[in-house]
């Protein structure tokens, strides 16, 4: 949990000095720059480059020299960074909050608004992208909202920092992110280690997913769960197979031989062709599909079978399926289908 | 939400292909001196149901799917032929890899049903599970709506 500690002014120079220290490791000096990008105070001056009023206690110079870098993207952090340390200033008051609980040196709490404090978000972005709106120093002038970060290392997965703190309405989320990595924001009141958001983006693009069966199942509208939702598909998925079945039985019930009534169906939809269209329009519906449909096959059925076959001239149209193949049906037939 | 890969791909041919492969099927089971016996019906039924499984694979997914690729190696197996895929472009190693990943016991309950009923499933993650079903399902009313207008074209008039 991301701990905000106040700094008063006697200990600014603690700030100050971790600020400058020249040896700060990259993951410090991310936390630093986090702060610009959170400060929130009103009564800061917004045109301001950087945080810190020329007053201030604090090494103007050396802090500006990370808002170029801050604004613009932020160095790639590997590993868990649980937190991070936020700048604040106010007029003649700075506050330092440092997120690291490891790290934790002062146990204050802070007094500001910061409803965000202890809210994370978490986020993923494809690489090269801007899916994230850039917190840059042009933008202080928008109220910010304090927002507490993960920032580690994952996979891929859209924007979502809209998803944010809800409690301030005033809130403008932005952040300037605009690395090679995937950076992860965890959300309020989740962990924020990588197999956990991992699952999380797993899980997201299942029901993703089940959105998409959703559509395709017919009458499933209402039903909102996911395990309603699967038991619906299953049961789809069962008639579906069971609807093959029924059909095939009466198949095999309707024609004994199969060869008879193909072929009559054949011969009669190759000779009236043409003819079709014309009764085609008086059918029913119901007749219009028997009869249409192999009007189409017959169309393609030539056209691509034709190229495979050498010669379709039997009277028994069939026999232009058979040519050629010989009693390995699968190998070849594998094969020749996918070279039509 | 918006996941990265949210246009999924299940698009079906039309339904003049998934014909002409029952068809095709079909008249090669004709072939079969067996076939024609008027007794067996229950082996013809058998026999006309995985024609029209195989040939749903062949025509819908061809070796591009998953389910599909299952369905052929398994009908093969049964008719102890061998059949060679051609190399897939993606990799499919790397679902060795995230078995462990797919492990969620509030889903994998449901989601096994689903793995018995889709060829296939049991080697998938269950997102890809999730695609493969809307595309074997698309495949599956495709190939209803085929049988039925057989059926109703041969009818006895």
């Amino acid at each position: 949990m991301m701990m905000t500690m106040m700094m008063n002014g006697g200990e600014a120079t603690e700030a100050e000095l971790f600020l400058n220290c020249d040896d700060m490791s990259v993951l410090e000096r991310q936390r630093v720059q986090l702060n610009y990008h959170q400060y929130h105070h009103p009564g800061f001056e917004p045109t301001l480059p950087c945080f810190f009023p020329n007053s201030s206690k604090m090494n103007v110079g050396e802090v500006d020299s990370f808002l170029p870098s801050a604004g613009l993207d932020l160095p790639e952090i590997y590993g868990e960074l649980h937190g991070d340390a936020r700048i604040s200033v106010s007029p003649g008051n700075i506050t330092t909050e440092f997120g690291n609980s490891k790290k934790r040196k002062f146990g204050c709490v802070d007094t500001e608004t910061k409803v965000c404090n202890e809210k994370k978000k978490m986020m993923m972005m494809m690489d090269r992208e801007v899916a994230v709106e850039e917190e840059e120093e042009e933008e202080k002038s928008k109220v910010t909202e304090q927002s507490t970060r993960s920032i580690m290392k994952t996979k891929n997965k859209a924007k979502k920092e809209q998803n944010s703190c809800s409690n301030d309405s005033s809130k403008v989320t932005k952040d300037s992110q605009r690395t090679d990595y995937i950076h992860v924001r965890a959300r309020r009141g989740q962990a924020t280690d990588s197999h956990s958001i991992a699952e999380r983006a797993r899980r997201e693009k299942i029901s993703g997913r089940m959105k998409f069966l959703q559509d395709l199942v017919p009458g499933c509208e209402k039903i909102t769960g996911k395990a309603g939702m699967l038991d619906e598909i299953i049961n789809y998925v069962q008639s579906l197979q069971r609807q093959v079945e029924f059909l095939s039985m009466k198949l095999a019930t309707v024609s004994p031989r199969l060869d008879f009534n193909i072929d009559d169906i054949f011969s009669k939809e190759v000779v009236s062709a043409p003819m079709m269209n014309l009764p085609n329009t008086v059918m029913p519906p119901h007749m219009m599909v028997n009869s249409g449909y192999p009007h189409d096959m017959v169309n393609s059925g030539y056209v691509h079978f034709n190229p495979m076959q050498q010669v379709v001239t039997s009277s028994d149209p069939l026999s232009c399926f058979n040519n050629g193949q010989s009693a390995t049906m699968w190998d070849s037939d594998v094969q020749n289908l996918y070279t039509v | 939400m918006a996941s990265a890969d949210k246009p999924i791909n299940t698009d079906v041919p039309e339904k003049d292909v998934f014909t002409l492969h029952f068809l095709q099927s079909l008249s090669n089971l004709r072939r079969q001196n067996t076939f024609n016996s008027p007794e067996k019906t229950n082996d013809r039924v058998k026999k006309i149901k995985k024609a029209a499984y195989v040939s749903m694979a062949r025509a819908a997914g061809g070796t591009n799917r998953l389910w599909s690729r299952a369905l052929l190696r398994r009908a093969a197996k049964e008719n102890s032929k061998v059949v060679r895929f051609p190399r897939r472009k993606k990799r499919v190693t790397c679902l060795r890899r995230r078995r462990s990943n797919r492990r969620d016991p509030v889903e994998e309950e449901e989601a096994e049903r689903l793995r018995n009923l889709v060829p296939g499933g049991g080697g998938m993650e269950t997102s890809k599970l999730m695609e493969e079903t809307a595309h074997y399902i698309k495949c599956l009313s495709m190939q209803v709506k085929v049988m039925q207008c057989l059926v109703d074209g041969l009818a006895p008039k």
